[in-house]
């Protein structure tokens, strides 16, 4: 039998050459895949193929936070942090400060429709004569700042409960004189509590570059999500994206 | 060829540095979109850097919007990965070659001792040497306190008693920031080890067997000093080995 007659040792010094070009090749190999890889990673967007797949774990990941939402889940920011006052920043998509201009738009209203039994046109006077909700909040930008500022006007479970929001509404959309800049909310956020058509922060009705005469707030979403410089709450049965939303950045965003 | 690591903690090993690569990336692009951790209208006392970008080459996603859609799916990927890493390592028994052994600080003093070369032998280890296991031990633990330090800043609202528990939001990203960049020194130094020290280990995480002369217990190996197998650097003169004797053939 073959299997009893023992084999030669293979000689060490061949072990050793094999070995050492092997290991070379190897090195050199795993180098040059790692360089690839650097290289590849350097500033891009990764690879196209991935887009949905990532889609794929925004609505997962929308679903979980959907999930987790409470609306007893409230924002309580820290004692000692200080108001931002005038360093909070102030966005806008326009060339512009967009500033309502009263004499070729007509007194501002803002209006509230959609899926509601009793549609809503409100001037400021309206606004501010409804019951009043504020509330010290954190600000939660998407860039990673926050800002803690008070946040006054009315809550906007408050305004559907004035127009009779019908059970079908699933989504809200916020809509502007910001250009077209809007955004569209699941109902549940829009609901919370701390959500609120704001026309007053920090004890002072808003400045042009915060949104005047209102805009929407509310903690529970990232900045970009609080549309303002408002003009219709629109309560409709499905989403219609928003400005950043359709620009890549997630329509929950969700905080 | 011993069999050194089974093909699980090959392949999550593997998926990892994916993982992590590209984590670190987005979340320096996310960062970079405000890099600084103090909120508007304060100052902060622990980050030198305050708004200073991060450079772009090292950063992944291209912009705020590409690098959070990256970072947000690739949390999952981080997380199960890890999580079939330390089932398995539970389960098979290999967390013992992992966990620090008493006596885990002295011996990695010693193994310091001899890479300063005060030392001349190599100090008797098992599988992992005492710095080894201190570094592979602690990388799940950085890991995890990325994990939850991510969730704090993703969820401080709906998660609020966690972020609070951290510090507040500003404190938790600033935790976050920090157990990246303690994952990120581990690794360099991680990967600077394997190829000064033991590149046979680079074999062994592809392949998943080594051989035991290539252990840098044998070869009695520092950075950079003596590389090559236990073998070929055992004789004095430089004569090639002698062929072993064959056996008469019938």
């Amino acid at each position: 039998m073959s299997d009893s007659t023992p084999r030669p040792p293979r000689r060490p010094s061949h072990i050793a050459e094999r070995f050492a070009i092997d290991r070379r090749r190897f090195l050199m190999a795993s180098g040059g895949a790692l360089g690839a890889a650097v290289l590849a990673a350097c500033d891009s967007m990764g690879p196209k193929s991935a887009t949905g797949l990532l889609k794929f774990a925004e609505r997962k990941n929308e679903s979980l936070e959907r999930a987790l939402f409470r609306h007893t889940s409230m924002d309580v920011p820290s004692a000692s942090a200080k108001a931002a006052g005038s360093h909070f920043p102030s966005y806008f998509i326009s060339k512009q400060v967009p500033v309502w201009d009263e004499a070729t738009r007509g007194v501002w209203r803002l209006q509230v429709g959609g899926m509601v039994k009793q549609p809503l046109s409100l001037s400021l006077a309206d606004l501010a004569s409804l019951p009043r909700t504020g509330y010290r909040l954190d600000h939660f930008c998407v860039e990673g700042w926050t800002a803690v500022a008070t946040r006054t006007g009315v809550a906007l479970a408050d305004l559907a409960r004035l127009a009779g929001v019908q059970p079908g509404a699933q989504y809200v959309d916020f809509e502007s004189f910001d250009d077209d800049y809007h955004e569209s909310w699941d109902i549940d956020s829009a609901m919370h509590p701390q959500t609120i058509v704001v026309y007053a922060q920090d004890g002072h009705y808003l400045n042009a570059a915060w949104g005047a005469p209102a805009r929407i707030y509310s903690p529970v979403k990232l900045g970009y999500k609080n549309t303002k410089y408002l003009t219709r709450i629109m309560f409709l049965p499905r989403r219609t994206g928003g400005y950043w939303s359709d620009r890549g950045y997630e329509w929950y965003g969700g905080v | 060829m011993k069999k050194r690591h089974h093909a699980i903690v090959r392949i999550t090993h593997w998926v990892n540095v994916v993982a992590l690569t590209i984590m670190v990336g987005s979340g320096l692009r996310i960062f970079d979109a405000y890099p600084a951790f103090a909120r508007r209208g304060e100052t902060f006392c622990c980050y030198p850097f305050e708004h200073k970008s991060i450079p772009a080459n090292l950063t992944f996603g291209g912009w705020l919007a590409g690098a959070r859609n990256w970072h947000f799916a690739m949390m999952w990927v981080l997380v199960v990965n890890g999580l079939v890493y330390l089932g398995f390592i539970y389960t098979h028994g290999e967390w013992r070659d992992l966990v620090p052994r008493r006596g885990v600080v002295r011996d990695a003093w010693e193994m310091v001792r001899f890479y300063l070369t005060v030392r001349k032998d190599h100090p008797r280890q098992g599988k992992h040497n005492a710095l080894q296991r201190l570094v592979y031990f602690s990388f799940p633990i950085v890991g995890a306190l990325a994990v939850v330090t991510g969730i704090a800043i993703w969820k401080p609202v709906q998660l609020a008693f966690l972020t609070h528990l951290l510090g507040g939001y500003v404190w938790a990203r600033y935790w976050h920031f920090l157990a990246m960049l303690l994952l990120v020194v581990l690794a360099f130094g991680h990967i600077f080890m394997v190829f000064a020290v033991d590149p046979y280990s680079m074999v062994a995480m592809v392949t998943g067997g080594y051989k035991e002369e290539w252990s840098p217990e044998e070869r009695n190996a520092r950075p950079f000093v003596h590389l090559l197998p236990a073998h070929e650097h055992a004789g004095t003169t430089g004569a090639p080995p002698t062929p072993p004797r064959t056996p008469p053939t019938a």
